[in-house]
């Protein structure tokens, strides 16, 4: 029995297909992440799921019950951050929190939960109107806590998020896993999803094109992303060749000697990345690295480029492609500090 | 009872809307300047109290509808429409469930807000009018609640099937306006349409009665106007030219009336929860 399984879920709005004959299956004590651009039909699946939309055909259990008829069981278990919502703002944060715990028949500890998400007690007793976007998330996140559920249902958390917010959010999501929970969420930023999931799913046009860990779908279709150190000198790299998940390496002299030289290391596997600075800082002085993320565009061409038309390809690159740069380089400028550290 | 989590939540939230608390504290205004006015200008005693209470139920017939359906018409569209009833809906409650919360919710926060105003007005119909007969007061005090209740679970019908804030406001001022404002005038009042498409259009000569029975059964306000009449005295009936109970067939009685606005209670909630059962929240 899999925390949430779906069997030809399909949804069609005013003719739209939205959803495909969706057959998903997440397995309890998982994290799982549902990757998909903007319009995918990740929102829809997850309220099919929650029942918030019903299904022109096709079924969805939640921890075994049915997605239809067993709803209250289901939210029972089932910690909830839905897409988009607003809270409501005349609502202090702790009455937020009182009000789920009531709903749900149990205790909240509020100072604990508040410090989970990174709220204080004087956030708490403020009225959610006053909130900044990713408080309002932190609340709704500490919302989903409440009462330990056994299953997570994550729309989007991180959006709204600063990449301090992103990576506390990470951490949580560990945690929970760490205690057994099952967690599902759901972004179109590939670094957030691949950072914590134990498993992928990636949808496109309401279709589920593939699910494995992130490192069987890289290397499934091997794409390779790119970091490039600045380096006073340059050590032979035949021992880093034999890094495992080290696909590429390249030399670039730069053009004066006061430049540094450039050494660009083609990687498949991200967990490599850590590997080969700290191979690459044993060894030389390393002034500056910068890691370009393969985008999510990369990843999805890879597996949809044979269906889908240059012109939605065009549309999706100009929507997310800078954003998922930026936060990457972002985060994993904070990894190498770490190792560094 | 998840109903009960949901009247919690819901009545913590309306009553810090200022909007709510507004248009009760305005009932309860106009019903001490009624009062104060009748009280100044108004002719020998016993009249004056007649003159207190009609003008009372006639103040009510006209606000009360507009209070009922502002305290309740977004009480679901409107969060369908910021997306919060999704953080409501992941809580251990089934639709339905949603919907009845908000009407008991909004029904109590409407009568509380009537009884308030009421409260006030006894004080003052105690000290300026003599001749004051506490059981009419608290008969017509009890209609005005429950006509308003009536208009609550119409705005809470019209909000559960409505997608956006500016829908559930069409229909609630639509409704409103129909049943309510055009009653005012006879000639065009849903009373002259129902007449002339029944016995103009389609020649079936229903009688007088019939037309009426059709009217309160169509629209809350002229039923609740006719029920006032079974708590009115008789002598305040003739005086201020209304028509005289005895006079109408059975099915157009004040008790009858009294009937229909129970039923008004009833079905739009009822409807309104149907399909908001069934639609997608998106």
């Amino acid at each position: 029995m899999g925390a949430i399984r779906t069997t030809g879920l399909t949804k069609r709005y005013d003719g739209v297909l939205a959803v495909d004959g969706l057959d998903l299956r997440v397995e309890r004590g998982e994290v799982f992440g549902f990757l998909g651009p903007n319009g995918a039909g990740k929102s829809t699946v997850i309220n099919l799921v929650l029942d918030f939309v019903r299904p022109t055909a096709g079924s969805a259990t939640v921890l075994g019950y049915d997605s239809r008829t067993e709803t209250t069981a289901i939210r029972r278990n089932t910690g909830i951050v839905p897409e988009g919502a607003t809270l409501y703002e005349r609502l202090t944060g702790r009455e937020h929190l009182a009000w789920i715990a009531r709903a749900n028949g149990v205790e909240a500890d509020v100072p604990a939960l508040l410090d989970r998400v990174g709220l204080t007690i004087d956030d708490a007793d403020r009225r959610v109107g006053g909130y900044s976007k990713g408080m309002g998330r932190r609340l709704a996140l500490a919302m989903a806590l409440v009462g330990d559920p056994e299953l997570l249902i994550l729309d989007e958390p991180s959006s709204g998020l600063d990449p301090a917010g992103i990576r506390e959010f990470r951490e949580i999501v560990r945690e929970e896993a760490a205690d057994g929970r099952t967690v599902f969420f759901s972004s179109h930023v590939l670094g957030q999803v691949e950072a914590v999931a134990d498993r992928i799913g990636i949808l496109n046009r309401g279709k589920l094109v593939a699910t494995g860990t992130p490192a069987e779908l890289r290397g499934s279709c091997g794409i390779t992303q790119s970091i490039r150190f600045e380096v006073t000198t340059v050590p032979t790299l035949d021992a880093l060749n034999a890094v495992d998940g080290v696909e590429t390496t390249s030399v670039d002299d730069g053009v004066s000697p006061s430049d540094g030289s450039i050494i660009e290391v083609g990687v498949t596997d991200a967990a490599a990345k850590i590997e080969v600075a700290t191979w690459l800082a044993e060894r030389t002085r390393v002034r500056d690295v910068v890691s370009e993320e393969r985008s999510l565009e990369t990843l999805f061409d890879a597996y949809t480029s044979t269906a889908r038309s240059e012109q939605s390809n065009a549309r999706t690159n100009g929507q997310s492609g800078k954003q998922n740069g930026t936060w990457a380089n972002v985060q994993q400028l904070r990894d190498l500090e770490e190792v560094e550290a | 009872m998840s109903i009960r989590t949901v009247v919690y939540k819901d009545v913590l939230d309306a009553r810090r809307s200022k909007v709510v608390w507004l248009v009760g504290f305005h009932y309860a205004l106009l019903l001490v300047l009624f009062f104060a006015q009748v009280h100044v200008t108004g002719p020998e005693h016993a009249s004056a109290t007649i003159e207190a209470l009609w003008g009372m139920a006639f103040v009510g017939g006209v606000f009360v509808p507009a209070i009922a359906l502002v305290a309740a018409y977004l009480a679901i569209a409107g969060e369908r429409e910021s997306g919060s009833i999704r953080y409501l809906l992941s809580t251990p409650v089934t639709r339905r469930e949603v919907v009845l919360g908000k009407y008991v919710s909004r029904a109590t926060i409407v009568a509380v807000s009537l009884i308030v105003g009421f409260a006030v007005a006894a004080i003052l119909a105690r000290l300026w009018f003599g001749s004051f007969d506490p059981r009419v007061f608290a008969g017509i005090a009890a209609l005005t609640v429950l006509y308003a209740l009536a208009y609550v679970a119409v705005a809470i019908g019209i909000s559960a099937i409505s997608r956006s804030r500016s829908r559930a406001m069409l229909g609630a001022f639509g409704f409103y306006v129909m049943t309510n404002l055009m009653t005012l005038n006879d000639d065009v009042s849903g009373i002259a349409g129902i007449e002339y498409v029944l016995n103009d259009l389609l020649e079936f000569g229903v009688g007088e009665g019939g037309v009426q029975f059709l009217g309160i059964v169509t629209n809350p306000t002229r039923a609740y106007l006719l029920s006032i009449l079974g708590v009115f005295p008789s002598e305040g009936t003739a005086e201020m030219a209304l028509p005289d109970p005895a006079t109408l067939p059975w099915y157009v009685q004040p008790e009858i009336a009294m009937l229909v606005l129970g039923v008004w209670l009833v079905v739009p909630v009822v409807v309104g929860r149907r399909v908001f059962d069934r639609a997608d929240i998106t």
